[in-house]
């Protein structure tokens, strides 16, 4: 099959986060909240236009991939999610970009995750 | 985007909420936020809590949560110097009335309810005419699921068209009363976006507004009464001084 011209490829935007929780959350469960999330918040017609989908995730940072016109409504639907299976939890989107290199190599690499219990003082 | 000063004045610290004012405030700062300010009931903080911490501030803020409209403006007399920033927690018509009206009144929140959207042309004119900010409690969006956010989102849309029109000053706030509650501006903005804002209001509604009532409430050394500032140094009107003499 002949591959798909460029021109016709979805255009995308690639967002890193970090996850702020309580408790270690596993992919499957992260995921399972955004779909929830984003079908709550936009429903299931802006939840197609977005095409979110949770790209990587190790625990802490990962990347989330969706349409390009669209990086605020995802952006909104990420920030409603409050807790995944009983864990409380925030999305802080780093930063967002074309490519999942620059997503990595400029927001995730060497980012210092927040834990609220070890980092409950102001750091001077 | 450029780079604004960010602020939260909207924040709750143990009692009212449930993590220590350094957490909220470690996190916030996390969040690239300014400022934040603490905006527990006056009954719950026993002293006023101020602090800065390198490019970081904290404001000592009050919630008055009244059911009297004419309580009100007794306590509101007694908080104004004590405090940075005054929340009136509206409610009921009267309350809200009440908290638009005196201009000792930093932001009115919460005023609307399930059935109700709690704010008119009429309280947005003086609103407009007494400064009064009025706060889009993004949390509820946060927090709900189905109907009620249904409800709050066209409530926000109601008083975004009355904003704009009667032009009142807005504040978007988190309302968080833990740090799992707390988003980073942009998150706020995100949301925002939803009921319609445009991003320069937003930024506006973060940056501008919280802003104008902190330098409002905190004058400058050089503030001498309301409309007169003392902006030149004595040694050019000593020179003037000379300058009519010759």
């Amino acid at each position: 099959m002949k591959v798909l011209p460029p021109t016709m490829r979805e255009n995308k935007r690639y967002l890193a986060f970090e996850l702020i929780a309580d408790a270690q959350v596993s992919r499957d469960e992260l995921i399972r909240e955004i779909f929830s999330a984003s079908g709550s918040l936009l429903g299931d017609l802006g939840s197609s236009e977005c095409s979110i989908w949770l790209f990587a995730f190790d625990g802490l940072k990962g990347v989330v991939n969706c349409e390009r016109e669209h990086v605020w409504q995802t952006r909104a639907a990420l920030a409603t999610i409050t807790n995944v299976k009983g864990k409380r939890v925030t999305f802080h989107i780093l930063g967002v970009s074309g490519t999942v290199l620059g997503a990595t190599k400029k927001y995730l690499e060497g980012a210092d995750v927040f834990n609220p219990e070890e980092q409950s003082h102001i750091n001077e | 985007m450029a780079r604004s000063n960010f602020y939260d004045l909207s924040v709750y610290s143990e009692p009212d909420g449930k993590n220590t004012i350094e957490e909220m405030a470690a996190l916030s700062k996390h969040f690239c936020y300014k400022g934040i300010a603490i905006i527990n009931s006056p009954n719950s903080c026993s002293s006023k809590i101020s602090a800065c911490f390198d490019d970081f501030e904290i404001f000592s803020g009050v919630e008055l949560n009244v059911d009297n409209a004419s309580k009100l403006h007794g306590l509101i007399g007694k908080y104004r110097k004590m405090y940075d920033v005054i929340i009136v927690h509206g409610g009921s018509e009267s309350i809200n009335r009440a908290a638009v009206e005196n201009s000792n009144v930093d932001v009115l929140s919460n005023f609307g309810s399930l059935k109700d959207n709690g704010f008119n042309h009429v309280l947005a004119r003086s609103a407009n005419e007494n400064d009064v900010a009025i706060s889009f409690d993004l949390g509820d969006i946060i927090h709900y699921r189905g109907g009620k956010r249904v409800k709050a989102l066209s409530n926000f849309r109601k008083n975004l068209k009355l904003v704009r029109k009667y032009d009142v000053p807005f504040l978007l706030s988190s309302n968080a009363r833990s740090c799992y509650d707390l988003r980073a501006p942009r998150e706020l903005i995100a949301l925002a976006g939803l009921f319609g804002m445009t991003r320069e209001e937003a930024i506006c509604g973060l940056s501008t507004t919280p802003e104008s009532i902190i330098s409002r409430n905190r004058p400058s050394a050089n503030y001498v009464f309301e409309g007169v500032e003392i902006v030149s140094v004595h040694s050019d009107i000593v020179s003037l001084d000379e300058g009519d003499n010759a």
